[in-house]
């Protein structure tokens, strides 16, 4: 019997040639479009009867239809907005800068979806990701960075374990992403020449501050005083979620010289601000570890790399992870600006060991 | 091939009305409304659908109007009888009628109309007296399906004709899933105004009608020619209308022995599905139903996810307001009966019909079962699906 995949289908040119791809390598394939947006952003809302016109959901059904195969549009916003949405929120009330690309994947692509395929039958999930997974002669499998660097989506990846990539394909993970559209062009799907998505689809305006102002109660905001590194008051300002570690508009500081978000104290609401050079930390702490290989003995110190946000670059660094998976990373030489709530994720070479979440910096003092 | 078991959405067509639609497509021309021979052949064709139609609700066919189907029925009667009683602006309904009905309350309710939409009980059924209690005077129109298209529920309509006639309020009666599937009778009802659609009973999509018992209380919404009586301007659609007429007239010549064989092919469906999954809950009355009719609250699983996981299977089932662009809200009927929303999302529609054979449930009754074993240990509902 042929194989059955469950492929996530955006619309988008990416899960659009992952799904004929695996079409044509013979599976039996499933596509599924994912309702994930709370509410639908503003140009559709605005059109009567919104809920059957969703033009991404038709150009991934257009596919569907072209490949031959059935393809469902699936509610899951329910789920979305409790599991992506809600910690998105918190964690910015909370002074943190969250990635909830990488909450979408892991509670929503590589969770929820997997139940569904499960339901479905479905032997494996594909999706558009650009990276890939290989299976040693040992048989354990391993994460990779993409082939196209510039496209790598490995770091949204790292919370998949062993069980997770023996059943999930990755399609375009050898392809450039212009060697996809041109795939896609010469399948003559509808979507080779759409644009980029947005890194964040449930805030398309791209306005962070004024959704979780819409998200949340008043009394959950925190205002309070930019302050320097001495503890001087510089400004007030409206609330911590309104920055991020490294900022430097919207501080409202008349000063002559730069100055940069260095820290965010939710609890007391003071965004410490300092220069350029204040904002480099040794090493970080993150949490919530996860290994694609457990077989990583915890407790022992290792040589990676660490990538701290996705487009920084990974930087060579130790980290130890002790059995409360909890990690802490110093960095080899001179460390970039940490920012609380990113993923950390560890590679090694071509290779994604696992990664956590950032719970904060490691100071000098500390380090000493 | 799958198994359809989506009847109430819309039946195949009947074997009568691709032929007699056929016949049409090999002789076509002739508006019925023009004076030479092409078109007096045409309206003859027109006439005979017509009087088809009539007759499976006991109507004269001069009664009948032609529309493009259920919904536009439904729009012509409601917005037809409010424009017809200008003095009076209060409208009654109930809270499980087709979007259909409850889209054009909704747009009166806008416009400043009184619009009253009654409550059901637990089985789905509207009862009378809760009209009676909001019924009077300034009431134009009282609008109610006959039977419920998510549920079966068949409703006690008879005893509203004299209350309405007494109030002087119009009875607007929603037959579309009950004409062809159960007998009905304009006069039994004693209904000013009755709603047909085509391809619930075997026709070709895009064709309907409205039974009007007095023009002179109802105004058409659509201006033009002096069409269908002056209530429906545009040239007649002869092709729905001959599929319409061969599916009614093939219909009612099958009701008495097709809705016992349905009604027991849904029983012993009902029994084998129950059988085996603990908990299953049939929604709706025990009796006084649709006999094809099958609602049904499946424990612990998404019905989203049992439809889909059974269309692969090749069973062709629904949830009662699906949408295509799976934004699926819960059923606003089983809500109004007092499901909560977890059940309302759990609860799938099985709709048999004319063309269902007793080998076809027989495999949907095994299969049934084991895809919902395998979603409900794949995915059990969490937390958030319910909210």
């Amino acid at each position: 019997m042929r194989r059955r995949v469950l492929v996530a289908m955006s619309g988008g040119v990416d899960s659009s040639v992952a799904a004929a791809m695996v079409r044509e390598q013979g599976y039996d394939v499933v596509g599924v479009a994912m309702r994930l947006a709370p509410e639908p952003s503003a140009p559709i809302a605005k059109r009567r009867g919104t809920c059957c016109s969703h033009d991404d959901f038709e150009d991934a059904r257009r596919v569907a239809e072209r490949m031959d195969f059935p393809f469902y549009v699936i509610d899951l916003r329910a789920d979305f907005a409790a599991r992506v949405v809600d910690n998105f929120v918190s964690e910015y009330l909370g002074g943190c800068t969250p990635n909830p690309c990488v909450m979408c994947n892991r509670e929503i692509k590589f969770d929820r979806l997997w139940s569904r395929a499960r339901a479905l039958a479905a032997d494996y999930v594909a999706t558009g990701h650009y990276a890939r997974i290989e299976q040693g002669t040992d048989g354990r499998f391993h994460l990779l960075r993409a082939a196209d660097d510039a496209k790598d989506q490995s770091y949204f990846l790292f919370t998949l374990g062993q069980d997770e990539l023996a059943r999930t394909i990755f399609p375009l993970g050898a392809m450039t992403k212009t060697e996809v559209r041109a795939r896609a062009r010469a399948l003559g799907l509808a979507t080779a020449d759409k644009p980029e998505s947005q890194e964040i689809c449930f805030v398309p305006d791209g306005d962070y501050a004024s959704f979780v102002e819409r998200q949340s109660k008043p009394a959950q905001l925190r205002p309070g005083s930019v302050v320097d590194s001495d503890g001087r008051r510089l400004a007030a300002h409206s609330g911590v979620h309104r920055f991020t570690i490294g900022q430097r508009r919207g501080l409202g500081v008349a000063s002559g010289e730069r100055l940069y978000v260095r820290e965010i104290r939710a609890e007391s609401g003071e965004v410490v601000a300092g220069r350029r050079e204040e904002l480099d930390s040794p090493g970080l702490i993150a949490n919530r570890i996860s290994l694609v290989d457990n077989s990583i003995a915890s407790g022992r110190e290792l040589s990676v790399e660490v990538k701290i946000r996705y487009r920084h670059r990974a930087i060579p660094a130790t980290m130890r992870v002790d059995s409360g998976r909890r990690a802490e990373i110093r960095f080899a030489s001179g460390g970039p600006a940490v920012t609380p709530g990113q993923a950390c994720v560890f590679y090694r070479g071509e290779e994604v060991l696992g990664g956590g979440f950032i719970e904060r910096a490691i100071t000098e003092e500390q380090a000493n | 091939m799958p198994i359809y078991l989506d009847h109430n959405a819309g039946a195949p067509v009947r074997a009568e009305a691709a032929a007699a639609v056929s016949r049409l497509l090999a002789d076509m021309g002739g508006n019925p409304s023009s004076v030479h021979r092409s078109g007096q052949r045409s309206r003859r064709m027109l006439e005979v659908a017509r009087a088809q139609v009539a007759a499976i609700v006991g109507a004269e066919p001069r009664q009948i109007v032609f529309t493009s189907g259920g919904t536009e029925s439904n729009n012509l009667a409601i917005f037809g009888a409010i424009t017809a009683a200008s003095r009076r602006r209060k409208i009654i309904s109930s809270q499980i009628e087709h979007s259909s009905i409850l889209a054009p309350i909704a747009e009166l309710e806008r416009r400043g109309f009184d619009t009253v939409r009654v409550a059901p009980d637990s089985d789905g059924r509207v009862d009378p007296g809760r009209v009676l209690a909001v019924l009077d005077s300034e009431t134009a129109l009282v609008t109610l399906g006959l039977a419920n298209s998510e549920v079966g529920t068949i409703q006690d309509l008879a005893p509203l004709a004299s209350m309405c006639g007494e109030a002087g309020a119009l009875l607007h009666i929603d037959a579309a899933q009950a004409v062809g599937r159960i007998p009905v009778d304009v006069a039994a009802l004693g209904c000013d105004l009755l709603a047909l659609s085509g391809h619930k009973l075997g026709a070709h999509s895009g064709i309907g009608a409205l039974y009007v018992r007095d023009f002179a209380r109802l105004a058409p919404i659509v201006f033009g020619g002096p069409h269908e009586s002056g209530m429906r301007a545009g040239t007649p659609n002869l092709l729905g209308a001959v599929s319409f007429g061969a599916a009614a007239e093939a219909a009612m010549d099958a009701m008495a022995l097709e809705s016992v064989r349905i009604g027991s092919l849904a029983a012993s469906l009902l029994a084998r599905i129950r059988e085996a999954i603990p908990g299953l809950r049939l929604n709706g009355p025990i009796v006084g139903r649709l006999p094809n009719t099958l609602n049904l609250t499946f424990p612990g699983v998404l019905g989203e996810s049992m439809l889909i996981a059974l269309d692969l299977e090749g069973i062709e089932v629904s949830m009662g307001s699906a949408c295509a662009a799976g934004a699926v809200e819960p059923s606003h009927v089983l809500r109004a009966m007092g499901r909560s929303v977890a059940d309302a999302r759990s609860s799938l529609r099985i709709s048999l019909g004319w063309n269902n054979t007793a080998q076809e449930i027989e495999a949907v009754a095994a299969l049934i079962p084991e895809v919902w074993r395998r979603v409900a240990t794949a995915e059990p509902l969490s937390e958030a699906s319910a909210r």
